[in-house]
């Protein structure tokens, strides 16, 4: 009752990512990333090579790496914590 | 099983990365040198090696592997950005070497002038640069790369009378370990047999070895010096000292700091920007010069030329740097948004015990109207029922062997603690407690003062409400507190202490420490209120051990939790400083300063770089050579600069 009907459990996932090589890839992948409905932050470091996602319960894995993927760029990993 | 998984995949991602780099670097140039050498040939020798326009078609053979086979992921993600619209720096690559390419194809119809030559050029020095960029971004990591090789590969563990050696990931809590003097202790834990120094200097900057005997925590990953120790395992895996700095520093790369979000916003309309300006560029060099070859050339350098690199990695660099450099010193950076908000803060707030103290009170004086043996017999059997520190004082001092039985026990929050022993009523407690209860101090009020003046609490013993001595208690100031205190005054900082403790007593410990000012009488729950207070003039960092003060760290604008040995306050503190002393808090402001500095210095290279090579690149004085090294180095240089924050004095 204390939540709103449209609650989410928010999860967050650590996706390991390669092929990145400069600054405009980590922003196209965080901006792919956000595209997905339920995505709420998505945040990419170009030095750990790591996304890190806050996304509805909903969103499947399989989103995130595809979301990745349309940028060029490959998920080796995703982890959900 | 899954307890070592931080060191498979974050290593190899860097130096695989860099080995690919160098790979193709050196094919590239094993073809760029000869195309370089037929293209200037004339200049160079006086005359030419290959005549036209043959040497254009070797040219072109030439170019072709450097350009599709080396270049080939640039060239393929270059071109697949441009048709999903996520257009990267390899976008902008990609179309400069191909347009550059092609003319040399058309040239051999005399449409335009060759640049295929510059097209092998373009690809072999971004080549070059990521290569060398590469390096740098290593180097730049190198403090977490420590971290994570820190770590014990394997464990002596005793099982069944029998010695073992085992992975460290096959070890479990509860295993009991052997360390051998010179080795390292393979997990956190507790130690059961043995004593030894060991050197903890690895992971919380402490340089001296530290004493361990039986009870002692130990560090995993830290190193045993010369002593055998039987260690108990308490933590492993993720669950470690070693793993949970490691996450922090972590967490802290993929963080935002507000100084970078102009550039993240450049960064991301940057590409499409700079085909804008290159296609104008292009169309009016052509349409108004009249010359396509020229229009050609001038595009490329534009396209060239432009680089989101070195804005994109100033910030991130330059924070691996510092908070590399920190975590080996103990300071973990948790928040990046810290070392920004540092800066602007003019008020620190300490919390007293813990902090500025041991935080291990010790009973240093009694005065008694009675015998005070009694006077400690009912103290100790009272205070034994009490967690609080300072009753934890003044049951050691007691070392009663047996505890009077207590009933009707009390604790009455920051006052003391009251109840009955053989129907008398006690109430022990500060001069509030005595004053609410109307308990006449009176006689006793000059010995309370004369205990408060030299700093020591006063804690007034009382039994059917009348008192029948005072217990002075004191929590002696950490070795380092005065000269750390010392520092930050002469860095502009006022120093305020906040306890529990009363005015007077306050004020004699603020004196010896060299503090500014005090709040005294301030109960834990109010810590956070009194913070919010100070904000209204100032920004405020709070110092404390993240225990019960974590309301308060997270009011401030930056938090700063002081570790106590083995555990580290993860989740409150912006920045957590993995040994409890004040000297880390001085270090930990002069490593924000210095890594903002170097960010500030950075952003400010990568936007000056575009500002100028960018009109300088249209106008049409840049050769798209000269533009490519231009770019490289612009990356290399903002890298190298993040690189030169270690020799800064922390």
């Amino acid at each position: 009752m204390a939540f709103p009907a449209n609650y989410q459990k928010m999860k967050k996932y650590k996706i390991t990512i390669s092929g990145m090589h400069c600054a405009s890839c980590a922003s196209n992948i965080e901006r792919s990333l956000k595209k997905i409905p339920g995505v709420k932050e998505a945040s990419v470091s170009l030095m750990l090579k790591k996304g890190k996602v806050e996304a509805e319960d909903n969103v499947r894995e399989e989103e995130l790496r595809k979301a990745v993927e349309r940028t060029g760029y490959k998920a080796t990993g995703v982890e959900s914590e | 099983m899954e307890n070592m998984d931080n060191h498979h995949h974050e290593q190899p991602v860097e130096d695989d990365e860099i080995k690919d780099w160098r790979k193709k670097l050196l094919w590239s140039w094993v073809f760029t040198i000869p195309i370089a050498l037929l293209m200037l040939s004339e200049r160079i020798f006086g005359f030419e090696i290959i005549e036209m326009p043959y040497s254009i078609i070797v040219i072109l053979i030439l170019a072709f592997p450097i350009v599709f086979i080396f270049g080939h992921n640039t060239i393929k993600g270059g071109i697949r950005g441009l048709f999903t619209f996520y257009f990267n720096m390899d976008s902008l690559i990609a179309l400069g070497t191909i347009v550059a390419y092609l003319t040399g194809i058309f040239s051999l119809f005399e449409l335009v002038a060759d640049y295929s030559g510059v097209s092998a050029m373009i690809m072999a020095f971004f080549t070059t640069g990521k290569y060398v960029e590469a390096l740098a971004r290593g180097r730049a990591s190198q403090e977490i790369r420590k971290l994570l090789e820190l770590g014990a590969k394997n464990a002596r563990i005793i099982r069944g009378n029998k010695e073992y050696k085992i992975p460290i990931s096959e070890v479990n809590v509860g295993d009991l370990m052997i360390v051998k003097p010179g080795e390292k202790i393979p997990t956190d834990g507790i130690v059961a047999k043995g004593e030894s120094a060991v050197d903890e200097s690895m992971v919380t900057g402490e340089s001296l070895p530290v004493d361990k005997l039986k009870g002692s925590n130990v560090i995993g990953a830290t190193i045993n010096q010369d002593g055998i120790l039987y260690v108990r395992a308490t933590k492993v895996g993720r669950d470690t000292f070693l793993a949970h700095i490691i996450k922090l520093v972590e967490e802290t790369q993929s963080e935002k700091i507000p100084i970078q979000k102009l550039a993240d916003k450049i960064t991301s309309i940057f590409v499409p920007l700079i085909l804008g300006i290159a296609i104008l560029t292009f169309v009016n060099w052509w349409y108004i010069g009249g010359d396509l070859s020229r229009a050609i050339g001038v595009g490329v350098a534009v396209l060239v030329i432009a680089c989101p690199c070195a804005l994109g990695l100033a910030t991130p660099t330059a924070l691996m740097v510092g908070s590399g450099m920190g975590a080996r010193r103990g300071i973990l950076i948790r928040k990046g948004e810290a070392i920004q908000t540092i800066k602007e803060v003019k008020t620190i707030v300490f919390d007293k015990t813990g902090t500025i103290t041991k935080g291990k009170p010790e009973v240093r004086e009694i005065y008694s109207k009675i015998k005070e043996n009694y006077l400690l017999e009912i103290a100790g059997s009272l205070e034994n029922l009490s967690e609080h520190p300072l009753s934890r004082a003044i049951v050691d001092k007691a070392k009663l062997k047996k505890y009077r039985k207590v009933t009707g026990f009390r604790i009455l929050r920051g006052r003391g603690v009251e109840g009955r022993i053989s129907g008398k009523e006690i109430i022990i407690g500060n001069t509030i407690l005595m004053k609410e209860q109307r308990i006449s101090t009176k006689d006793v009020d000059e010995k309370i003062r004369s205990f408060e003046e030299k700093g020591y609490t006063a804690i007034i013993v009382s039994e059917n409400r009348k008192v029948l001595g005072i217990i002075g208690v004191a929590d002696s100031v950490k070795e380092d507190s005065i000269s750390a205190m010392f520092e930050m005054k002469e860095m502009g900082f006022k120093t305020v202490m906040i306890t529990g403790d009363n005015e007077i007593t306050a004020r004699a410990i603020a004196k010896e420490v060299g503090i500014n000012e005090i709040i005294a009488n301030v109960l834990p729950e109010d810590k956070a209120k009194k913070v919010e207070e100070l904000q209204k003039s100032s920004m405020v960092a709070f110092v404390g051990d993240g225990i019960n003060d974590a309301p308060a760290l997270k009011q401030s604008n930056v938090g700063i939790a002081m570790g106590t040995g083995t555990d580290i306050a993860i989740e409150s503190g912006d920045i957590v400083l993995a040994k409890g002393s004040l000297g880390g808090v001085v270090s930990a402001i002069k490593l924000s300063r210095a890594t903002f500095s170097k960010i500030k210095q950075n952003l400010f290279w990568a936007f000056a770089y575009n500002v100028i090579a960018i009109p300088l690149a249209v106008a049409g004085v840049l050769h798209p050579v000269i533009a490519e090294i231009a770019m490289a180095l612009s990356s290399i240089t903002v890298v190298t600069n993040a690189n030169l924050l270690r020799r800064k004095e922390i």
